[in-house]
């Protein structure tokens, strides 16, 4: 781990030093185990860069808090943040020649206590699909052949049941928003929630609302959804909000075939695409 | 204030029947908004539409609901009305109950009941209804038509006659399609080329028409009375300016292939026209089989051309024109029975053939000069069985539906098999005989009394035995099986879209129904119209049909046309899409889903995190849009909106509904 922070800080040192990128985005030390992310502009300040267990979250969003740079940036990618990446281009909120993107194949984050996160358990491309640079060599993928047996675990449950079991979960929701926050498919610039209009998402703090929160953000990002569980790692009142978004993963499989959301830039999401051997069963 | 008028209509019994129409007003009158409602025997009548502006004008009504039949058969009758009464057009609900709820319903009070919750959405969104207004866009006055067969010839005609320029494209060398390879036509017997082959003429010497032979549709944009198409000219390899058709080329080319015209009983060469009456009377090179394009040795053509128009130079063109109206008449295909029917041997029987194969043969100027003979050997058929049905009205194995000319041609085909070959025998296998025409019964009862055998029931299988063929069937009449022994077996197969109307239909925005036909706006009320505003359909790329129908609807899509483009200017449909460019992000997620191809992002200036910068948003191009909606649905933020069936409206629909 720590040979790989050190050729990270060799090439981001490079990269900076030669103006190839105009800052790079990582993580850096922040107390104990937490590690924040990170701007670096100048090339001394490379050894800022931290690559360890402990780098869990995603990156991928903070393109969106420079949406039109001034210069390239760098950017250090898992799995999880190329795809953020690769989705964000997608939906044209950044452009792909204004990212340079550092690969890290991962092995997994754990927390304080050394546990492997539960977002790291469930991943399914430890490797980044899309990068300029790998640093490294590739790790083994695992896959996770128990993505959707909670899904189907869920799926047996009467129409009460379900209903039961969704309002207690939304019944918990503070609405602080810290799941669409963080989500790097959530890149709308004016959210549902925050709109006015009559008719449209309640602003007051009940079940009710919070259900329809829940259930329109989980469509809302239903073909745009990466997987990399950071709605769920954030959420403080412990929401399982993946339940929802593989939920709807599945049922998008088995309706318009497989697909991964963010692995391949060239794959439309199937929701943004329309075509003639699209299903029509209400035809 | 919002003062609403609810008009409820019997429509004689088809409502009054099933609805309890009085019932209806009643619990219209406590609506929110209401201030009137009443009910009518025929509101779209006269008398009925006068109520409609003599309540507005008494009871001052502002926005009006009527519960009638489907919009699709009476809203603009209805704008019509409450604008002659001085209201905005779009200040009108309809509310459907008579197709969702009286033809549908039998339980009068579940009805009811139906009726005024389908009454209660619509005033809810009455109530939200604004002020819509048109625009007015310039037409384009040149009709094209795709598809040079009868349907496009007839069309093409109809609108050069009425003073209209036409562009006719044809992706074969000739146009002419089917017609001109038939022999003789039902029920009267004309010769298929006498009666069509002057049409050409006049149709390539007609001042108003541009034809296009061996071009095809590439690229379509733009929008009714503004279509701007892109044509591919294939390269012909003969300069059409200076041929004079001589045919001295072909008699030499030494390249030798199958003739697609004549349904693989013939050769061409390479160089060559479609048929001897061909328009343009010019040849082509297919550079597929010409030796000299393929190997770069031979070039007869050339030195012996005359004038020397052989230029092996030549390339494809494209050119791109305006239009104000498109026809599409693509015209259909036969079924490909050889991978459907392996118990009728699957195409492995040389004296097995289709109907088409039969007719080119029959025909004079075909490949056996109209002599009816084995492709095996020759020999003229004595007995010959027709098999109706193949591929039709088979949903295990071809197409659920009846591909409607085969009763009538099949019979033709028995009548020409007696009449040209004396002592001959002809079977027909069928289900039914359909006979729905002018003069129609009255030609099959004729091939009855000439002698042909009729026999009721499905052909299992057919082998060869010796020189002959062996039908295994059944006759469903005398509960028997029969076994036929022929020498010869025809098989009439089903019409099925013509293969390149696919791509045509998607590049234009026109949708397709199960079985791939073209499909018309309203089965009934608008059968040449597509849902693509501007486009309109001949013949059969919209299903099967005989040449009669196919005629009449050629003539009635050219009717519509010149309708269309005796227009100086167009009134737009303002119920379109509107973008919200400060809660779009740019995602063009709604260009994907669009199917007309009417949003594209444009550039917007904008300011970020104090720079000046430019972003891109969606924009509606008003013309193209056809108010479908599925954009607004796409986009999360809810930044497009449907002017007409806006986010807010839908959502009090839903609340009435739930109230």
């Amino acid at each position: 781990m720590s040979q790989m922070q050190e050729e990270l800080r060799q090439k981001a040192k490079e990269l900076l030093e030669k103006g190839e990128v105009r800052y790079i985005i990582g993580w850096g030390k922040g107390r104990f185990h937490h590690r924040p992310p990170i701007f670096i502009y100048q090339a001394e300040d490379v050894d800022k860069l931290v690559w360890d267990e402990y780098c869990v979250a995603n990156l991928g969003k903070y393109l969106l808090d420079d949406k039109f740079p001034e210069g390239k940036i760098g950017i250090c990618v898992r799995g999880c943040d190329s795809r953020a990446v690769v989705r964000l281009v997608q939906d044209k909120q950044v452009k792909r020649e204004d990212v340079c993107l550092i690969g890290l194949p991962c092995t997994g984050k754990v927390d304080q206590e050394g546990r492997e996160l539960v977002k790291c358990r469930d991943c399914m491309h430890r490797n980044p699909p899309v990068y300029d640079i790998v640093l490294g060599e590739p790790v083994e993928e695992k896959g996770n052949p128990d993505r959707f047996k909670r899904v189907e675990e869920l799926e047996k449950l009467s129409s009460d049941e379900k209903y039961e079991y969704w309002s207690n979960v939304f019944d918990k929701c503070i609405r602080c928003y810290a799941c669409r926050n963080v989500c790097p498919a959530c890149n709308c610039r004016e959210c549902f929630v925050d709109q006015y209009r009559v008719g449209w998402q309640g602003k007051q703090k009940n079940c009710m609302q919070n259900q329809i929160f829940g259930l329109t953000r989980a469509y809302h990002i239903a073909d745009r959804c990466i997987e990399c569980g950071e709605c769920e790692r954030v959420c403080p009142v412990g929401l399982p909000l993946m339940e929802l978004n593989r939920k709807l993963i599945k049922d998008l499989n088995s309706l318009f075939g497989p697909y991964e959301a963010g692995v391949n830039p060239d794959v439309k999401p199937p929701l943004g695409e329309y075509r003639l051997e699209d299903p029509e069963e209400y035809m | 204030m919002r003062r609403i008028g609810v008009f409820v209509c019997h429509c004689g019994s088809n409502i009054a029947a099933t609805v309890d129409v009085e019932k209806v007003v009643e619990a219209a009158k406590t609506f929110p908004g209401v201030v009137y409602a009443a009910d009518n025997k025929y509101t779209c009548s006269e008398p009925g539409q006068e109520a409609i502006k003599k309540a507005i004008a008494e009871h001052n009504l502002n926005r009006v609901v009527i519960c009638s039949c489907s919009p699709r058969m009476h809203e603009a009758t209805f704008r019509k009305t409450i604008a002659d009464a001085g209201l905005n057009p779009y200040l009108l609900e309809i509310a459907n109950i008579r197709e969702q709820v009286s033809w549908v319903h039998t339980d009068k009070e579940k009805a009811t009941e139906k009726a005024i919750d389908l009454a209660r959405i619509a005033a809810a969104k009455a109530a939200k209804d604004e002020e819509l207004f048109t625009s007015t866009i310039p037409i384009e006055k040149r009709a094209l038509v795709i598809g040079g067969g009868i349907a496009g010839m007839q069309a093409a005609l109809d609108i050069a006659d009425a003073g209209l320029q036409v562009t006719l494209v044809e992706k074969e060398s000739s146009i002419g399609g089917k017609m001109v390879m038939l022999d003789k036509t039902f029920p009267t017997l004309d010769c298929s080329a006498c009666i069509s082959t002057p049409k050409m003429v006049t149709l390539s010497q007609h001042p108003n028409i541009e034809l296009m032979t061996y071009s095809e549709v590439t690229h379509v944009g733009g929008y009714i009375g503004n279509f701007e198409v892109t044509i591919k000219q294939k390269a012909k390899f003969v300069n059409h300016d200076i041929c004079t058709g001589c045919g001295l080329c072909e008699t030499k080319c030494p390249a030798k292939v199958t003739s697609e015209f004549d349904q693989g009983l013939g050769k061409r060469p390479a160089i060559h026209k479609l048929f001897a009456q061909a328009v343009p009377n010019k040849p082509v090179i297919d550079k597929n089989s010409c030796l000299k394009l393929t190997t770069g040795k031979c070039g007869i053509c050339s030195k012996i051309c005359p004038v020397g128009c052989i230029d092996y130079e030549d390339k494809d063109k494209e050119v791109t024109k305006k239009f104000g109206a498109i026809v599409l008449a693509t015209g259909y295909e036969l079924i490909d029975w050889t991978k459907l029917y392996g118990e009728y041997g699957g195409g492995r029987y040389d004296n097995i053939i289709t109907g088409l194969q039969f007719e080119r043969m029959v025909n004079a100027s075909g490949p056996t000069d109209g002599k009816i003979v084995r492709p095996s050997d020759g020999k003229t058929p004595k007995s010959v069985l027709f098999i109706k049905c193949v591929g039709s009205r088979d949903v295990n194995k071809g197409k659920s539906y009846c591909s409607r000319a085969c009763c009538m041609y099949t019979a033709k085909h028995a009548h020409q098999v007696l009449e040209k070959i004396p002592g001959a025998k002809a079977y027909v296998s069928y289900m039914d005989v359909r006979t729905p025409g002018k003069g129609y019964d009255e030609f099959y009862m004729r091939t009855l009394e000439d002698g042909a055998v009729y026999v009721r029931g499905r052909i299992s299988k057919i082998y060869p035995e010796g020189e002959k063929l062996i039908s295994l069937g059944e006759d469903t009449l005398s509960n028997s099986n029969v076994t036929l022994e022929t020498d010869l077996v025809v098989l009439e197969t089903a019409m099925v879209p013509n293969p390149s109307a696919e791509k045509t239909a998607a590049m234009i925005g026109v949708g397709r129904d199960k079985d791939g036909w073209l499909q018309e706006a309203h089965p009934k009320l608008r059968p040449v119209e597509t849902n693509t505003g501007g486009v309109f359909l001949a013949g059969t790329c919209q299903g099967p049909k005989d040449i009669p129908d196919t005629v009449a609807q050629a003539s009635a899509a050219a009717a519509k046309v010149i309708g269309l483009l005796y227009k100086d200017e167009l009134e737009t449909n303002p119920m379109i899409s509107k973008v919200d460019p400060q809660k779009c992000a740019g995602c063009g997620f709604c260009i994907e889903v669009c199917p007309y191809g009417a949003i594209e992002l444009v550039d917007f200036p904008d300011r970020y995190q104090g720079k000046k910068i430019m972003r891109k948003v969606a924009q509606v191009n008003g013309g193209l849009c056809q108010g479908c909606g599925a954009c607004t649905v796409s986009c999360k933020p809810g930044a497009i909106d449907l002017l007409g069936f806006t986010n807010l409206q839908i959502l009090e629909e839903v609340d009435a509904l739930c109230r």
